[in-house]
């Protein structure tokens, strides 16, 4: 691992720049009891250490404050150590500088010595034991912010002369001519990932990995424009960079994807999680006072991208939403398709497929200008019969029919990238992959009838927990009828109309030949009978109750309810009535299922309506399970769509 | 139910592979007249059977049952009506993976 220390900090420091908050490396740790005085006049003896400190070229004693001597018994702080030093001063003591660290963070508790520093000479150094000694008193004084004569010269081997000490004032190399006053010291290039609001002066060098769009908006303050670019710098750590209106006019063209910035004076904000999708929990905020300076040389130690490519069969897990890298080879480009967006405004789709060495392909929408100049590019290589490998950063899992991906304004595509993984791929796809079939987690495209009809099994209802989400899950699935509750299979229902619609809500008796409505407030005499069925469903993978309103009951019985109460209940014709019920019973049909969960009492139960129960129609059912057969997915659900075919063949005649 | 024999489900393509086997096929009647019915097999072929159907009258298709001569016409055993729509596509698929992939299944 390379640490960068901050470059020249130890001269930064001895010349009086005290806020820098450098990163140095602690090459020698000394312990040095010393004699000091406070304002009584015992002599008392006090635990110091002394560090060595180091930029990596020079090298210079720093005292610790007492405050942070368990820092160094409890190894926190040791040889080798690499710390930041946060709060820390340096005072001149006649003609040499005496650095005391009053507060420090440790980033790498034991380090190899990094660089080979040298003494820095700021004048003679004196030995360590009276350096020590004068900043202690030094500190003392200025702690306790006494103006009383010193007591302390008697103890002091060196002739110390007693003198007043004025409150501590900065050394003079401070007053208001130093460079950090004048904000003209060079910052400290630091990690990104150390980059947080409450940081002093910092600066960073990195490569733009991604340079959004100039977008212009309108809000309550006004017309504005904005763009955001990423940055990427040598130890992995990724941020976005932000500019608005005037910042944007000086920067947007100075930034190039690509190249290497050292950026310095923004301000951090909170990372907005919506549209910034980098590891960091912050994000810069270019102002009118920040600088960019573009790095001509190149620097190889920051790398150019940062993927973290998912395999396909994981994506099918993802979540909504969710943004990643993906590398996969196209099989398949489709043409670009103008569509008609929300807002009025008509952009490009194409549509590819993605196929990678995990058994699965993935459908890739894209959307815009990725149409035209990537969509373009891949659609003549797949013409011309190239198979190229494609890497997607920041794509958008969508799962409206199945898991596809999409692009947004951040995504980037790389075509046949020169990455080891894309190497991998392409080793996978020579040999194996063109051939080996993959399952597609995006719904295919040959439309079947509605595009939106998920055909499901009733054992996955359970399995895979459906309706328990806050929207319920529409499924379509083939069963037959394997029982029909007949206690109540109907209820009386209001004729009146509401509307265009009928008000069918419960009616009661009122008096013996009348019935009422409480929300219509009427009476009446004739009342109508609507389905109330509750029944069990049958496929080959199990059984659950459904509930079926009119419509759908209507389709079910091919009786109206009114026949069938009238039959039970006025007739009492009990045979016929069991007769047609059980002329019901194993009938396929394809059902059309709401799936709810739903809240009874205090139980969450999940509820499943038919909406719709279309009869079979055994050409399409049959093609459409020849089609499943023909995907090659394992032997033993093969087996069982091969066998249920043949028995709907046998329906035929 | 006698399994000792299954019939395998053919077109015109498939019958040389089952050659003195008993086989059941699809056919739509194109001619039927002494004791030879010509049919189109499911896979748009000539299909010769030579027997005569039982009296009562032929819908446009039927599935025969039977042995495969040398000729590669067949001596039907049972004439089932399939009425006048089926789905001679369906019926096509499953003869060839019942033939191939499936075979296990089957016979």
């Amino acid at each position: 691992m390379s640490v960068n220390l901050t470059a020249n900090a130890i001269p930064a420091i001895i010349g009086g720049d005290v806020n820098a908050k450098p990163l140095v490396q602690v090459l020698d740790v000394a312990d040095v009891a010393l004699i000091s005085n406070s304002n009584n006049s015992q002599p008392q003896q006090q635990q110091r250490y002394q560090l060595l400190l180091s930029d990596a070229v020079s090298s210079h004693h720093a005292i610790l404050a007492s405050q942070l001597n368990d820092r160094v018994r409890t190894a926190r702080v040791q040889k080798g150590s690499v710390v930041q030093l946060l709060d820390y001063i340096c005072t001149p003591l006649r003609n040499h500088k005496i650095i005391m660290v009053l507060n420090m963070e440790t980033i790498i508790p034991d380090c190899e010595i990094i660089g080979n520093p040298k003494p820095y000479k700021d004048s003679d150094l004196p030995t360590v034991g009276t350096i020590a000694n004068n900043t202690v008193e030094n500190l003392a004084r200025s702690n306790n912010n006494s103006n009383s004569a010193a007591q302390n010269a008697s103890h002091n081997a060196q002739n110390f002369r007693p003198k007043i000490q004025p409150p501590y004032q900065p050394p003079p190399a401070y007053k208001g001519r130093g460079a950090i006053l004048k904000n003209e010291a060079p910052a400290r290039i630091i990690p990104i990932a150390a980059l947080n609001p409450y940081q002093g002066r910092w600066a960073i060098k990195a490569r733009v990995t991604a340079k959004g769009d100039l977008r212009r908006y309108n809000n309550a303050r006004g017309d504005g424009k904005v763009f955001s670019f990423d940055l990427l710098d040598s130890d992995g750590g990724e941020i976005r960079v932000t500019c608005f209106n005037a910042v944007v006019d000086r920067f947007y063209n100075v930034i190039e994807v690509g190249k290497v910035y050292m950026i310095s004076k923004g301000n951090l904000k909170p990372a907005q999680k919506n549209f910034n999708h980098l590891k960091n929990e912050w994000e810069i905020f270019l102002e009118s006072t920040s600088t960019v300076e573009l790095c001509p040389d190149e620097d190889d130690s920051i790398p150019k991208q940062k993927f973290s490519f998912r395999p396909i069969s994981d994506i099918e897990n993802v979540n909504n939403n969710s943004i990643l890298d993906v590398i996969g080879v196209v099989t398949s480009v489709n043409p670009s398709v103008p569509i008609l967006r929300k807002n009025g405004m008509e952009t490009q789709r194409r549509i590819l497929s993605l196929k990678d060495s995990s058994g699965r392909s993935v459908e890739l929408t894209l959307w815009g200008e990725f149409c035209n100049k990537e969509g373009q590019k891949l659609q003549e290589m797949v013409d011309a019969g190239f198979f190229p490998i494609l890497a997607v950063k920041a794509g958008k899992v969508n799962d409206f029919s199945g898991k596809s991906i999409g692009s947004i304004s951040t995504t980037q595509l790389f075509i046949n990238p020169d990455f080891p993984e894309a190497h991998c791929l392409r080793d996978w796809f020579d040999r194996v992959g063109k051939d080996s079939a993959s399952l597609s987690i995006s719904k295919d495209i040959t439309p079947r009838g509605p595009t939106n009809e998920i055909r499901k099994t009733v054992s996955q209802i359970k399995d895979e927990g459906l309706g328990r989400s806050d929207k319920p899950d529409w499924i379509t699935v083939r069963a037959a009828i394997s029982f029909i509750k007949t206690d109540t299979f109907c209820y009386t229902a209001c004729p009146l109309m509401i509307g265009d619609r009928q008000c069918n809500k419960k009616v009661t008796r009122s008096g013996n030949t009348r019935w009422q409505c409480d929300r219509c407030n009427q009476e009446f005499e004739e009342c109508d009978y609507r389905y109330l069925l509750q029944a069990q469903i049958l496929d080959q993978t199990g059984l659950t109750w459904v509930t079926a309103f009119q419509e759908a009951g209507e389709e079910i019985m091919e009786y109206s309810a009114k026949e069938l109460c009238f039959l039970k209940y006025e007739q009492q014709d009990d045979e016929k009535f069991g007769e047609i019920i059980k002329s019901r019973l194993f009938n396929q049909f394809v059902f059309r299922l709401k799936i709810k969960e739903e809240l009874y009492g205090d139980e969450q139960k999940v509820k499943i309506t038919v909406v719709k129960a279309d009869k079979l129609d055994y050409s399409s059912e049959s093609r459409y399970m020849l089609d499943l057969i023909s995907i090659p997915i394992f032997v033993g659900s093969n087996c069982c769509a091969v066998s249920a075919s043949i028995d709907t063949m046998n329906h035929t005649y | 139910m006698d399994t000792s024999n299954p019939a395998a489900f053919v077109n015109a393509e498939l019958l040389h592979f089952y050659v003195g086997r008993r086989v059941r096929a699809l056919t739509q009647v194109v001619r039927s007249d002494g004791g030879i019915v010509i049919g189109k097999s499911t896979d748009e072929k000539q299909l010769v059977v030579k027997g005569s159907p039982p009296p009562a009258p032929l819908t446009t298709f039927v599935e025969v049952f039977g042995i495969v001569n040398n000729d590669k016409s067949i001596t039907p055993d049972i004439w089932t009506n399939f009425g006048d729509a089926v789905d001679m596509v369906s019926y096509n698929k499953l003869c060839q993976l019942a033939h191939g992939e499936y075979k296990h299944l089957f016979l």
